[in-house]
Formats: C-alpha cells, structure tokens, sequence
C-alpha cells in the first residue's frame, strides 16, 4: 500500500509558529520588558525635551517611542527567530519539513511585531499619564489603519532581518550595536529630513521610513517630511515592502536550496 | 615533589593571582558582551549614535546649540554604562548557565580579589568609551574642553569609571536572587537617562525622581566631568569626587556583602539553584 503524499499548508505552519512563539512568550513575559524599558525612558525623556515645543510633539514623543518598541522587537524577535533554531538544534529539521521556512519565521516575526505593539501601547499610556491627557490626532481612524500598515512593514524588515541572520555571526552586534543607529535611520523620533542629506537614501531603504514619515503626515499639522508628502510616502512604504518581502522569500529559497546541498547550516 | 604532594600544608592562595586571573578570565568567560566587535561597538559606535540621536531630539525640541553640547557631554558619559553595568551585572547569570557557581562558592579565592579582578576590564573599556564620547562631543557638537581641564577631567572620568563598575557589581549581586539580570541590567542601562541629569538638569525633574536619581553613581559621575568642563574650583569639584568615590566605595562594599550573604545562605541551605 502507498504511502499517503504528506499533507502540510504553510498557512498551517505559519499559523503553528505563531501560536509557539506567543506560548514561549506567555511561559516568561518578562521578555517584553527589555524592549520596553528603552522606548518607556527615551519617550520621557523625549517628552521632557519637547516639553515647551508645542502640543504636536507630545505625538512626536509617543509615535517615537511607540515604533522604537516595535522595531526593538523586531530587531531582537527576528535574530532571535533563527537563532533560537540554531540554539536548539532544530534548524536543519525545520529547513527539512515540506513547509518553506519562510512560513515559519513569518509566523514568529509576526508574534514579534504584536509583542511589539503590546509594548508601544505600554509607552503611550505611561506617556498618557505623564502628560495627563490624550494627544491630538486629526484623524483617529487614519492613524489606526496606518499604524497597522506600518506593523506589515517592520514585519517585512523582520522577515528579510531573519534571513540575513541565517548567515551571519553578528545577529548579536547588529541588534544590541546597531539599535541606535537603526532608531536615527528611520527616524523615529525625529523626521528623517533633518539628517545629512546623504544619510536620506540609506532611510530610505527601510520601509518604516516611509510608513512613518507618512503617519507623521497624517496626525501632525503642518508637518514637514519628505518633499513627496502623504501619498508619495505610502507609495514608497508599500513598493519598499513588496520588495522586501520578495527579497526575503528568494533569500529563504536559497538558504533551503543551501541545506540541500551542503547537508548543514552549521558553517557559516 | 611527593612530599609537596602529601604535605598537609594549607593551601594558600594568591590575592594576585586571583586579581590577574579574574582580570583575564572573566572577559572571555563570565562578563557580557566582550567580543572584540561587541567592544569596539561599545566604544566607538554606541557614544556616536546616541548623542547623535539624542542631540537632533534637542534640536527638534527647539534646543540651541548650548543644549545640544549638554546633552552631548551627558550622553559621552552615559554610554558607559553599556561596558561597566550591563556587561558587568551578567556575571552571575554566566556563572549559573555555565554551572560554575558552585565552584566558584567552595573555592578559597579572595573574594576582593575575585571582585577587583573582574572588573578591571570594563574600568578600562569605561574610560575608553568615555573618552571616544567625549572627543565626539567636542568634535561634531560644539563641546568647548580647555586644555586646563584636562588633569580634572581625567580624574572624574577615573572615578565615574570605578563607581559605574562597582555598580555593575551590586547588580550582579542583586541577579544572584533573580531568575535573569537581564532586566536589571536593562533597566539600569537607560534609566540615567532620566534620572541622572545626562538630557537636562534633574532639578527640573519631581523631588522624589530627584532622590532616586541621586542615588545612582552616574548622577554623581556626569556632575563632576560637567564641573570639570566648565572649569570649577578644587573645592567644588572635590566634593563631587568625594561624591562619586562615595559611590564606588558602597557599591563595592554592597556587591562583596551579597555575595557573602548568597554565600552563607548557599552553606546554610545546601542549595544555590533556588533563585
């Protein structure tokens, strides 16, 4: 009798990953709190340097310290995502299952960026209390579904982030060296714009540059970012995460194709 | 030779070589982030992007260039808590995963030794970063350091370096009761940000934030290099040595007499794996 063809759904496994990620996660919380403790303290301080800037920055302090939770989460989730395979001896197996590891990193990176914004809410409401009020956002709804689509694009930098880590021995440097420097980049705390103008093509290779100068557009009046405004900015944020995300799956592609060939990943 | 063998003469151990071998040892063994890349970064990447970071939130905050050039000298200093806190107050958690505690509690080292020894390292990798901060600072911020102040910069460098890696230590002995020092050292990584006048003067922070952040070595450390700085009299800036000596003292002091509590409990319990 034949054997029965493997039946797998990389939606499935995806899905699987996730759920892991987020049982690791509730078996010791206390991860969260070192992505966290940075954005909480940069946001204060942040706060107490805007403090007699305007009403507006109080938004600048919030989505500043906000996105670098997100992106602190996905800075270290993302290393993390296949550095725990590599810890634990599972890569290889994982490489091997029918599903495309792309499908199981995405379901971790995915976990990260929600992790993330647990975080950033965190932020905003000891900001909140700091400041005893709300900021204003001209459009609340906007602003929602943005902030949403600004997740989709750190989730695609996770993502491609992940793969480069299959290859390197600096996930370590690059997250806990590199943070600052990923922070300045993309501006969270401040529009790109005001850095040297030969920095802004290197901004503007990482999708959250343009989703952020893009919300920033949208709650900010009278805000002044990229020359291209609101709708260049989404344009770029969404071509920058398509690329991305096509990025990802030809590395991911090529790191299968290498398991195949060389039998391990330990060499690298 | 057999004789030395079977000779029931004590063992006597060597402060020195404890010192030296803790000195060498620990970089590769039990402290943090001591990869050569993790401390190149340390020194010459992490000072340069969180003032630069920190000063265009200044900017934007509508600073003048005076508050960018405090902020810079601030954060000069603050960097060096990446080498001599968080990197330092993993000690134990390495000892734990590594599964050498144990050994480390029985042997018959010099508990000072032992101490002094390992921070040796990052006291040196403090003032480099201090230093690589503080040339940043006058290079690409506008900071003014005149050459007069120079003997006092040096000295409350040193002493801000001994007093930060003291800290580290208290927090690694305070990790011995904890499940990860993670936290802690992520806690105590940032929060002289706030609260140790790095960003703005902590007069403008609430009184009891005001406490707390007197309470920390860095408050102490960042006043007297600023004191330095701006050229003020030996007897300004002596109490502010007095100050951040004070520190360095109790927080050696604090970090030997944890370890020597974990270590009766450890004797009197039979166990050190309960944390």
């Amino acid at each position: 009798m034949a054997a029965a063809p493997a039946q797998y759904s990389r939606g499935r496994s995806t899905v699987a990953a996730f759920r892991l990620s987020v049982l690791q996660f509730l078996a010791d919380p206390q991860w969260l709190v070192p992505s966290m403790i940075a954005p909480v303290i940069f946001a204060l301080v942040s706060f107490e340097l805007f403090r007699v800037a305007g009403p507006y920055f109080l938004t600048y302090a919030i989505l500043g310290a906000g996105m670098m939770s997100m992106w602190g989460q996905t800075l270290y989730g993302s290393g993390w995502a296949t550095g725990q395979d590599r810890e634990f001896g599972t890569l290889e197996p994982t490489i091997q299952a029918p599903t495309p590891y792309l499908y199981v990193v995405l379901g971790r990176v995915l976990w990260n960026v929600l992790s993330g914004l647990i975080g950033g809410l965190i932020v905003y409401l000891v900001i909140l209390v700091v400041a005893g009020g709300p900021p204003t956002v001209t459009d609340p709804l906007g602003f929602a579904l943005l902030f949403v689509f600004i997740m989709v694009t750190l989730a695609s930098v996770g993502v491609v982030f992940a793969a480069f880590y299959v290859y390197t021995r600096y996930a370590g440097f690059i997250q806990n060296i590199g943070e600052f420097a990923f922070y300045i980049g993309t501006g969270c705390m401040f529009p790109v714009v005001l850095l040297p103008f030969f920095t802004n093509p290197i901004s503007l290779l990482f999708p959250p540059t343009w989703g952020l100068d893009a919300l920033r557009y949208l709650s900010i009046p009278g805000y002044r970012g990229f020359e291209w405004g609101f709708w260049g900015d989404l344009l770029g944020a969404v071509a920058t995460t398509t690329a991305y995300l096509g990025f990802a799956g030809m590395v991911f592609y090529r790191v299968e194709r290498h398991v195949l060939e060389e039998g391990n990943l330990s060499e690298y | 030779m057999s004789t030395a063998l079977t000779a029931s003469a004590p063992y006597r151990t060597s402060f020195w070589r404890t010192f030296w071998t803790n000195a060498v040892m620990a970089p590769r063994t039990s402290l943090g982030f001591m990869r050569v890349d993790f401390v190149l970064g340390t020194v010459f990447v992490i000072p340069l992007t969180q003032m630069v970071f920190f000063a265009f939130v200044v900017q934007l905050g509508g600073g003048g260039a005076a508050k960018v050039a405090y902020t810079a000298i601030g954060n000069a200093v603050a960097t060096v808590t990446y080498s001599s806190v968080f990197s330092v107050c993993q000690t134990t958690d390495s000892e734990k995963q590594q599964g050498t505690m144990e050994h480390l509690l029985v042997s018959p080292a010099n508990r000072l030794a032992l101490y002094f020894g390992r921070g040796l390292i990052p006291i040196l990798i403090s003032l480099g970063t201090v230093a690589v901060g503080l040339l940043y600072a006058a290079l690409l911020f506008g900071v003014v350091i005149p050459p007069s102040s120079i003997p006092a910069l040096v000295v409350s460098v040193v002493l801000t370096g001994f007093a930060m890696v003291g800290f580290g230590l208290l927090l690694g002995g305070v990790a011995l009761y904890l499940r990860t020092s993670i936290i802690l050292g992520n806690i105590f990584l940032f929060v002289g940000l706030l609260l140790s006048g790095v960003n703005f003067p902590l007069s403008s922070l609430p009184l009891p934030l005001q406490w707390a952040g007197d309470l920390l070595p860095l408050t102490w450390g960042v006043a007297a290099i600023r004191s330095a700085l701006a050229g003020d009299s030996i007897a300004t800036l002596g109490l502010l040595w007095a100050a951040v000596a004070l520190a360095a003292a109790l927080s050696f002091g604090l970090a030997i007499g944890l370890w020597k509590y974990f270590e009766q409990r450890a004797l009197a319990t039979g166990s050190i794996a309960r944390f």
